[in-house]
C-alpha cells in the first residue's frame, strides 16, 4: 500500500498541476483557525487494492461498472459479458462469483440497492435490469416515459427511488417502485453530452456533461438542472462517472486524462487524484465510481483491465 | 472643491485617459487638448493655491465666446514638436522625398494629407517599431475607434487583432479605403482556397463576382456569423424574390424564405446545379423534400415526419440496424439530436454530409484529443490531419473508443510494419510486467494523441520509459 500523489502519471508536461503552495495552505489552516471558516479539508485517495481476476483466476476482460455497499463488490465486465462479485472484508477482497445472463450480454453501468439487489445496465441493449441478490435475472426496467428514451446511466438514492439519464429525451426520469414515472428533470439543450448522474442523501440530483466539462445540479424540488461551479476544463479532459458522498463531495472519473477529481459541495475542484498510467494506483479510462460507505473509492479502471480500490483520506 | 477641480483638470490634460473617467470633467474634454492654452498645459500637476488660480484662468477662457465656438481640435505637430508655423509634414518630406510618390497616389490617409505625420510617429524617438507612438492597432484606434462591435457575433482576426495593416496602406493607395489589394483579389490573399474552390465552380454566385463586400463586412458582423452584413435568410431574401413563380416551383412549393438557404447551397458558388453543396443528399438532389418533410401545403410545412435517428432509419436502416446491434454505440447517435449531431441532411462540403471537417466536428466534443495533438512533439497523421475514422468508427463497435479493430498491433499495422519497426516482444502473449492483466502492443508505449514526448511516448526518454517494465535495470 503506497500513497498516491496527487499528480502523478507519466506526461507531466500535459498536465496542469493543481497543489496549492504549502504556505498558502498554510495561510488557509491559520485563517480557519483565527476565525472558525470552514476547513474545506481536500480529500486525497490512497491505493488499497486492485482486482484483477474472478475467483477462477479468469482475468477481467473490460471491466467498466462497479457496485458496492461496504461488504460487496459487483464489477460489471462488458466485454466479457458477465458480472463478477466479491466480497469485502476490511483490506481483503475475496471472489464470489460471476453472473452470466442472457438478459445482459454487454453490462456497463450497475448499482446495489438498499436491499443486495442488482440494477445493470446494458450497454448493447440499453436497458435496464434488475438482478436479485442470488444472480438472478428479475426483469428490466420498464420505464416508459412520452417520447424517445434512451437510458445512458442511473443512480438510486436511500429509497431505492431509480433517476434514469436519458438521453434521447435530454432528461433525467425518476421512477417510483412500480417503475412509474413520477418526475422528470430537463436536461439543459446545447451542445454538450451527458455521460452520468448521482444522488445525494438530500435527494439532489448531479448530472455530469463530458463534453461541457462540467456539472450541473437540480435540487430536490427543482425541475431543471443549474450549473454546480466552475466548469471542470482546467482539471478535465472528459470525465464520464460520477460519485457522491454523504458530505456533498462529489467524485468524477475523468476517462481521457486517467485521474480522478474530487470537488466540495460547492462543485469547486479541491484535487485531482491518481493520473495516467499502467502500475497499480495509477488509470487508464476510469470508468465507474463506487463509494463503499466505508471510506473506500472503488473504480472501474476499465483499459487497465483492473478494478482499483482506494481509501479516502479526508 | 474648487482646488480639487482645478488640480483634476490639469491632471486630465497631462493624462487624458484619467479625463475620460472623470465624468464631471467629460463636458470639458469636448473642447480638445488643442483648444487649452499651451501655458495651462505646461503647467505641473499642482494643488491648493496655484491649482485654483490655473482653474481660474482656464474657467474664465472657457466661458468666453471665442472658446465657445472653437471647434474639436487634435493636438497639431505643430503644438506637439513647436514647429515653425507650417512645417510640418513638409519638414519630414525634406529627407523623406521618395514619399512624394505615395502622396501622389489616389487615396490617401486623411493625416498624412495634412501632413500629420506626428500624429502616427514620434521624430525623435520611439519603442515601436518604424518610430510610432504607439502599437499600430492602438494608434489606429485613437481615431478608427469601434470599427470591430464591441459585443460582435463574429469578427474578422486581422481586424480584432488590431493587424490593420493587414489589409490597409497607413499612407496611401490606389484603392478606397487604403487598401492593399483592391477587389477580391485582397481576401483571397488570405483565402486562397475559397480563391480556388471560386474558380473551379461550374455555376457562379454573381454577388461573388460582385465583391465579397456583398455580403461581408470586412471588420466584424454585430449579429450575423460569419462576418455577414446580415442573418440568412435575410440576407439572401434581399435578392432572391422568394414570391417569383420559377423560385417557388424550384423550391417545390415549400416555404423556404425563412429557411437556412446555406443548408443547401454554397453561397460561393458551386459545381452542382443551384449552386447546391458539392454532396447532396439524394432526397434533396432528387426534390423530393417530402420524403422527410410534411405536405408543401401543410401549415408545418418544413416539419419533419419523424424525428432522428427514426426517419433517417426509413432509408438507412441497415446502417442504423448494424449500429443498433453494436455492443457499443457512440452515444451522441442516441441522444437527442442523433444523426443531426454531425450530419447535415440537406447537403455538405463535406463527404458523408459531415457538418464539418472531421478534425473540427470530431474535435468539438473531444477537445482534449484535438489538444493533446496540437501539443504533440510528434504528430500522428490521422489525429494531426482530422481522419478520425482511420481508427475509430464514429457510430458503433464493438470496442472500447469504438476502435475500428480491437487489436491495436492489427490496427497500427494497417499504417505501420510494426513488426521491423521494434524487435520488442510484443503481441498476446507477451505480458506487460506493470499489469499482468495486459499484453504488450503499441499502445504499451504509446499516447496515440499525442505526448509532450518524441515519437508519442509517454516518458521523456527511452530509459525512462523502459526502466518502467525493466525495474532491475534503474540506475
Amino acid at each position: 500500500m503506497r500513497q498516491v500523489p496527487s499528480t502523478i502519471g507519466p506526461p507531466p508536461a500535459a498536465r496542469r498541476a493543481r497543489s496549492a503552495p504549502p504556505l498558502a495552505l498554510a495561510c488557509a489552516a491559520l485563517l480557519a483557525a483565527l476565525f472558525g471558516g470552514p476547513a474545506a479539508a481536500a480529500i486525497k485517495l490512497r491505493f488499497l487494492t486492485a482486482v484483477y481476476v474472478d475467483g477462477a483466476g479468469k482475468p477481467l476482460a473490460t471491466p467498466e461498472g462497479v457496485a458496492c455497499n461496504g461488504s460487496r463488490l459487483v464489477v460489471a465486465d462488458s466485454s466479457g459479458g458477465r458480472l463478477v462479485t466479491f466480497t469485502v472484508d476490511g483490506e481483503t477482497v475475496t471472489p464470489a462469483g460471476e453472473i452470466v445472463l442472457p438478459q445482459l450480454p454487454s453490462p456497463i453501468r450497475t448499482r446495489l440497492d438498499s436491499k443486495g439487489n442488482l440494477l445493470v445496465l446494458d450497454g448493447k441493449l440499453r436497458r435496464i435490469a434488475r438482478v436479485s441478490a442470488s444472480g438472478a435475472f428479475t426483469a428490466y426496467v420498464d420505464a416508459a416515459p412520452g417520447g424517445a428514451f434512451v437510458p445512458r446511466s442511473f443512480a438510486l438514492d436511500r429509497a431505492d427511488t431509480l433517476y434514469i439519464l436519458d438521453i434521447a429525451g435530454g432528461r433525467v426520469v425518476v421512477l417510483d417502485a412500480q417503475d412509474k414515472v413520477v418526475k422528470e428533470i430537463a436536461l439543459p439543450s446545447g451542445r454538450g453530452s451527458f455521460s452520468d448522474i448521482a444522488v445525494d442523501g438530500k435527494g439532489t440530483v448531479y448530472a455530469l456533461d463530458s463534453v461541457g466539462r462540467r456539472v450541473l445540479v437540480a435540487r430536490k424540488d427543482q425541475a431543471a438542472f443549474a450549473p454546480l461551479g466552475a466548469d471542470l476544463a482546467a482539471d478535465a479532459d472528459f470525465p464520464t462517472s460520477l460519485a457522491v458522498d454523504e458530505a456533498g463531495h462529489l467524485f468524477a472519473s475523468d476517462q481521457d486524462g486517467g485521474t480522478i477529481l474530487v470537488l466540495g459541495p460547492d462543485g469547486a475542484v479541491q484535487s485531482r487524484q491518481s493520473g495516467p498510467g499502467w502500475k497499480a494506483a495509477f488509470l487508464r479510462a476510469p470508468s465507474q465510481l463506487c463509494l463503499d460507505g466505508r471510506g473506500r473509492l472503488i473504480v472501474a479502471d476499465r483499459d487497465n483491465k483492473r478494478v482499483q480500490i482506494f481509501t479516502m483520506i479526508p | 472643491m474648487i482646488a480639487m477641480w482645478s488640480s483634476k483638470l490639469l491632471e486630465a490634460v497631462r493624462f487624458p485617459a484619467l479625463m475620460q473617467q472623470t465624468a464631471a470633467l467629460r463636458p470639458l474634454l469636448i473642447l480638445g487638448r488643442g483648444a487649452l492654452p499651451r501655458a495651462l498645459r505646461r503647467l505641473p500637476l499642482i494643488s491648493g493655491g496655484r491649482a485654483l488660480a490655473a482653474f481660474a484662468v482656464f474657467a474664465t477662457l472657457a466661458g468666453s465666446a471665442a472658446w465657445g465656438a472653437a471647434p474639436p481640435a487634435k493636438p497639431s505637430s505643430d503644438d506637439k514638436f513647436h514647429l515653425k508655423p507650417g512645417a510640418k509634414g513638409k519638414l519630414c518630406l525634406d529627407c523623406h522625398a521618395d514619399f512624394q510618390e505615395t502622396l501622389k497616389q489616389p487615396f490617401v490617409h486623411t493625416p498624412v494629407k495634412a501632413g500629420e505625420c506626428s500624429d502616427c510617429h514620434n521624430p525623435h524617438a520611439s519603442a515601436h517599431g518604424k518610430l510610432l507612438e504607439d502599437d499600430p492597432d492602438k494608434i489606429c484606434a485613437g481615431c478608427h475607434a469601434g470599427i470591430v462591435p464591441e459585443h460582435a457575433s463574429s469578427s474578422h482576426p486581422p481586424a480584432a487583432a488590431g493587424n490593420c495593416t493587414g489589409c490597409h496602406d497607413p499612407h496611401a493607395s490606389k484603392f478606397k479605403n487604403n487598401l492593399k489589394v483592391g477587389g477580391n483579389d485582397l481576401c483571397f490573399g488570405c483565402h486562397k482556397d475559397l480563391q480556388t474552390a471560386i474558380a473551379a465552380n461550374r455555376f457562379k454566385h454573381s454577388p461573388v463576382d460582385k465583391g465579397c463586400l456583398t455580403c461581408h463586412s470586412p471588420h466584424g458582423s454585430e449579429k450575423s456569423v460569419s462576418l455577414l452584413k446580415s442573418d440568412v435568410p435575410g440576407l439572401c431574401v434581399g435578392c432572391h424574390n422568394v414570391t417569383q413563380p420559377s423560385f417557388v416551383a424550384r423550391h417545390k412549393g415549400y416555404p423556404v424564405a425563412k429557411a437556412n438557404c446555406v443548408s443547401c447551397h454554397d453561397p460561393h458558388g458551386s459545381s452542382a446545379p443551384g449552386i447546391l453543396w458539392a454532396n447532396v443528399h439524394k432526397p434533396v438532389a432528387n426534390g423530393m423534400c417530402s420524403q422527410c418533410h410534411n405536405d408543401p401545403s401543410s401549415p408545418q410545412a418544413l416539419a419533419v415526419k419523424k424525428t432522428a435517428p427514426d426517419l433517417c432509419r426509413s432509408c438507412h436502416g441497415d446502417m442504423i440496424g448494424t449500429l443498433l446491434a453494436a455492443n457499443r454505440v457512440h452515444w451522441p447517435t442516441l441522444d437527442k439530436k442523433a444523426c443531426l449531431n454531425c450530419h447535415n441532411p440537406h447537403a455538405s462540403p463535406q463527404k458523408g454530409l459531415l457538418l464539418a471537417p472531421m478534425k473540427e466536428l470530431c474535435g468539438s466534443c473531444h477537445k482534449d484529443a484535438v489538444e493533446k495533438q496540437t501539443r504533440s512533439v510528434t504528430k500522428h497523421p490521422p489525429v494531426d490531419e482530422g481522419a478520425c475514422t482511420t481508427c475509430h468508427d464514429p457510430h458503433a463497435a464493438s470496442t472500447t473508443h469504438l476502435l475500428a479493430n480491437g487489436n491495436t498491433l492489427e490496427l497500427c499495422g494497417t499504417c505501420h510494419d510494426w513488426q521491423t519497426h521494434s524487435t520488442h516482444p510484443i503481441g498476446e502473449k507477451v505480458v506487460d510486467k506493470r499489469n499482468k492483466n495486459l499484453t504488450m502492443d503499441c499502445l504499451s508505449c504509446h499516447y496515440a494523441h499525442g505526448s509532450a514526448y518524441k515519437h508519442l511516448s509517454p516518458y521523456d526518454t527511452k530509459t525512462d520509459l523502459c526502466v518502467q517494465c525493466h525495474e532491475e535495470l534503474k540506475r
